[in-house]
């Protein structure tokens, strides 16, 4: 279908949702077709892989063509007032394979099962190492610090956490590196339009804290689905194939850990498991992957090293606007910093430092980008007084 | 003179529906009764009168008008037929019908206008006029000798420049035709320099990978700061044309009657200046009968220069908009659908606010900020992505001005422009820019961690989707620039930098 003035509501939605390099009116047929309960986004997966579209780049020709043709007006109608949700929310999607999406997640696909659609509050997942902490949500207090100990040693040496939005120790996780170099990407069992669970998702509460800090909030589900259980498995699967390592605190028997570690395995990504009280229950899940042959996370070190050791150097972009380090060349620093507060045109920079304006401007934009220079009319400044 | 009762004369002319080439049929005969001239055919107005101009042409060229009633149809019927070009083969006709030149004029294609002195004269479009006669399969075509020199430029075709009737009966009755030289390539003086811009690093460089990927370029800056300057300088950065694309130039500028029929045919593109009063018929085309083009296709292949873009009204800047990303006008009639070929570059100048000192270190804005909004609003979103560079100009200082040149010439950088065409030539095919390579295909030549940092910048800097592309198309031509056939972190981190900095402009 096309045409029509339905159809047009929505894909003006989708171009409000649409992330940088997603094609707003893909996505709309992908949301038409997905409201209908017969139908799910996971069976667009499912499609795509028994027509054996393998190739990275054929993804979304190949959801293309799964989706052609399928959706009228009624689907379009009623996927509107959804795709509004998400726009009065802030929130941007992309299609598996596209520029946003995040790379981890999108390989292997469609054999491995990362979402079709992703759709996040704040920023988009960045393309950092990344570390899952894991864990049960009726956790000790060991359980809660330990993972609030990892997490801020790997956020603090840059590398990106990811975790559910459980309170327990997904919220220890998230709350120990959401102001440091790394961030944190929450993964919600529930669409964007649902506020659960409560305490994180009011107004100041953790989501809010995490997209303030530049973190993302991401859901694989229709903004007004509610959370339940099988919707908090599947989400696991998302929280594991964001993440380079994933780190098992504590859990119980039956713990949606162990199926976020059992997913991390699939796709060949190292999982570590936190030694725990033998005397808990919630230690039964580490412990059984450390009988398994699962190794040991016994502090930061292990886990660090497990992520390759990314090195505070290396911290993403909004790393350094909290870090002091600047990623401006020394001489175009040392200008703004002696202007500062005042502005400096681009040309002042280029002539002072006597650098090329092409390779200026793309230090400028590497500067804007981590928070670290601010830009106006007048010119560019540094958005921080100088040290 | 024995009259060929019952001999239908045929002659063949051109009509023009834009550039579009139609054959008309002009088909003469004599019938017994009153001394009439009756013209079939819905021919216009001009048409009509052609019959008055040719009966008097032909007597004072001492040929006769006949004594009989003389039908003369234009055909196909439903062509449009506008203008005086149709008075030659109409002429031609009647002498045949007369016997008064022999019959194996039959089938002749003519082209000009006659006068009362049996002159021929020039008609608009004689170039796409030869040029369709040539498609058509006509092996030779009299033309006015004043433009025989442009219609000579068509090959594969004999062009028989003709002054007067009397000289046309000649050529019928066997006499040797003149030859027409086709007219001389112009080979043009050098413009102004960019070495006479002092400064304004930032705009130089927007200049540049404009001129190399054809980008449109918005220079937004006071009054007085260079941008009029430096727009006239990116023209002097083009690479001449190859002589098929003049060709097309010179076809578009000769059916709007802009083109001295006897001019060299110049290899410049062309620059066109619209003032901002211009209206959407002036930049599009338009006029009585069929449309005469306007600005956006007399600027085909060449630069659109606007300036005070914001002063120009919305509706006009929506009428630039499908023309630009189509590279061609459409004009609808009544009759017919003119199209007219516009790839166009368009450079676009604007203050940066209603009193043109939003930004000024040393004098102060008087504008609201309200006010500031409405005015850079006008610059709809979409016209706006399509502006593929945008720099902020600024007056460069006192001293800078009368100091010494501080940047490269034209022919050093017009040698870097023609390097990154070259590439870009061989990567898509002649005469495809980066502006207009589709972003599907622009994506397979940029590495995924550039795409990748491309997004999460412009995620990061609040911008929307709608700058993905636009970023694109530019960092592709700045990798051309450095010699890179894959985009990179680098390129694409330069290519978000060409935006202005307003939240209201920012996209
Ligand atoms: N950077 C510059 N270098 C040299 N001359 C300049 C420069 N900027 C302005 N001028 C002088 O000022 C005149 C006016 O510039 P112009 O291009 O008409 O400004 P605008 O179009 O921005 O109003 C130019 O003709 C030139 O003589
Ligand atoms: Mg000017
Ligand atoms: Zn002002």
């Amino acid at each position: 279908m096309s045409g029509g003035r339905g159809w047009d509501l929505l894909v003006e939605g989708c171009t409000t949702v649409a992330a940088p390099g997603t094609d707003a009116e893909l996505l709309a047929r992908v949301v038409a077709w997905a409201v209908r309960p017969r139908r799910s986004l996971e069976a667009i997966r499912r499609s795509c892989r028994d027509a054996g579209a393998t190739l990275l780049r054929a993804e979304t020709a190949a959801i293309r063509d799964v989706v052609a043709d399928h959706v009228d007006a009624d689907d379009a109608a009623a996927a509107t007032p959804l795709v509004q949700m998400w726009a009065a929310a802030g929130v941007r999607a992309a299609l598996v394979g596209d520029a946003t999406y995040p790379v981890r997640l999108a390989e292997g696909w469609p054999e491995t099962d990362g979402p079709t659609l992703l759709a996040w509050r704040g920023a988009a997942v960045p393309d950092v190492p990344t570390v899952a902490i894991v864990g049960a949500r009726r956790a000790t207090g060991y359980g809660t610090a330990v993972a609030a100990w990892l997490s801020e040693a790997a956020a603090a040496a840059g590398a990106h956490v990811v975790s559910g939005g459980a309170v327990g120790v997904d919220a220890a996780a998230h709350a120990a590196a959401v102001e440091l170099p790394g961030g944190t990407t929450v993964v919600l069992g529930c669409g964007h339009g649902v506020a659960y669970p409560r305490p994180h998702a009011r107004p100041g509460g953790l989501f809010d804290r995490v997209i303030d800090h530049g973190g993302t909030l991401a859901s694989e589900l229709l903004p007004q689905e509610p959370p339940h259980a099988g919707q908090v498995r599947a989400r696991n699967r998302i929280v594991a194939g964001l993440a380079d390592v994933v780190v098992v605190v504590e859990g119980g028997e039956r713990s949606g850990a162990l199926l976020t570690a059992g997913a991390a395995a699939e796709r060949g990504r190292t999982v570590l498991a936190v030694p725990g009280d033998v005397r808990a229950d919630g230690s039964v899940a580490p412990h059984r992957l450390l009988s398994e042959g699962v190794a040991p996370c016994t502090g930061p070190p292990d886990l660090l090293q497990a992520l390759g050791g990314p090195r505070r150097g290396e911290t993403v972009a909004r790393g350094v606007a909290a870090g002091g380090l600047s990623t401006l060349p020394d001489d175009v620093h040392a200008l703004l910093a002696a202007r500062w507060p005042r502005p400096v045109r681009i040309d002042e920079l280029a002539r002072t430092t006597a650098r090329a304006v092409g390779p200026l401007l793309a230090a400028v934009t590497r500067a804007r980008v981590a928070g670290e220079l601010a830009d106006g009319p007048e010119g560019v400044r540094l958005r921080r007084a100088p040290g | 003179m024995g009259a060929n009762h019952g001999v239908l004369a045929t002659v063949h002319g051109v009509a023009l529906v834009g550039l579009e080439p139609y054959r008309v049929t002009v088909e003469a005969s004599l019938a017994s009764g009153l001394p009439t001239l009756r013209l079939v055919g819905l021919p216009d107005a001009a048409v009509r009168e052609a019959g008055d101009r040719v009966k008097t042409g032909l007597q004072r060229s001492g040929f006769v008008w006949p004594g009989e009633r003389l039908v003369v149809n234009l055909a196909p019927a439903d062509l449009p037929k506008v203008g005086t070009a149709f008075d030659l083969p109409l002429a031609i006709a009647v002498l045949i019908a007369t016997g008064q030149v022999p019959r194996s004029a039959i089938g002749t294609w003519a082209c000009g206008e006659v006068g009362l002195d049996g002159s021929i004269r020039a008609v608009p479009g004689l170039l796409p006029i030869t040029a369709g006669a040539r498609g058509f399969g006509a092996g030779r075509l009299f033309v006015p000798d004043v433009a025989a020199r442009e219609a000579a430029l068509v090959s594969d075709i004999e062009v028989v420049p003709v002054h007067d009737l009397a000289e046309v009966g000649r050529v019928l009755h066997g006499a040797r035709p003149r030859v027409a030289e086709p007219a001389a390539i112009a080979t043009p003086g050098p413009g102004p320099d960019l070495a006479e811009v002092r400064g304004q690093h930032l705009a130089r460089r927007a200049v540049e990978i404009a001129a190399a990927g054809g980008h449109h370029l918005l220079l937004s800056g006071p009054p007085g700061c260079g941008k009029t300057m430096l727009a006239h300088r990116l023209h002097g950065l083009l690479p001449m044309l190859e002589v098929p694309a003049a060709m097309e130039v010179a076809a578009v500028h000769s059916l709007a009657g802009e083109r001295a029929p006897d001019a060299p045919l110049s290899l410049v593109p062309p620059m066109r200046e619209p003032h901002h009063t211009v209206s959407s018929a002036g930049l599009i085309g338009g006029g009585s009968g069929v449309p005469r083009p306007g600005e956006l296709p007399l600027a085909h292949h060449g630069l659109l220069l606007m300036d005070e873009l914001l002063e120009t009204p919305r509706f006009v800047l929506d009428a630039l908009r499908q023309p630009l990303e189509r590279g061609s006008v459409i004009i609808t009639r009544a009759r017919a659908r003119v199209t007219y070929p516009a790839r166009v570059q368009l450079v676009a100048a604007t203050n940066p606010c209603p009193c043109g000192e939003l930004g000024n270190p040393t004098r102060s804005c008087s504008c609201r900020p309200d006010a500031i909004e409405r005015y850079r609003a006008r610059l709809s979103g979409p016209l706006l992505d399509r502006l593929d560079l945008q720099v902020e100009v600024w007056p460069v200082e006192r001293d800078q001005l009368v100091g010494p040149p501080d940047g490269e010439s034209t022919v050093v950088v017009a040698r870097r422009v023609a390097e990154v065409r070259h590439r870009a030539a061989e990567r898509w095919g002649s005469g495809v820019l980066s502006r207009d390579v589709p972003a599907a295909t622009l994506r397979r030549s940029v590495r995924g961690a550039a795409l990748r940092a491309l997004a999460s910048d412009l995620e990061q800097l609040g911008a929307s989707a709608r700058g993905f592309d636009r970023c694109l198309r530019v960092a592709r031509t700045l990798a051309d620039l450095a010699g890179d056939d894959v985009v990179d972190v680098e390129h694409v981190q330069e290519a978000v930098a060409y935006r202005l900095s307003s939240p209201v402009m920012a996209t």
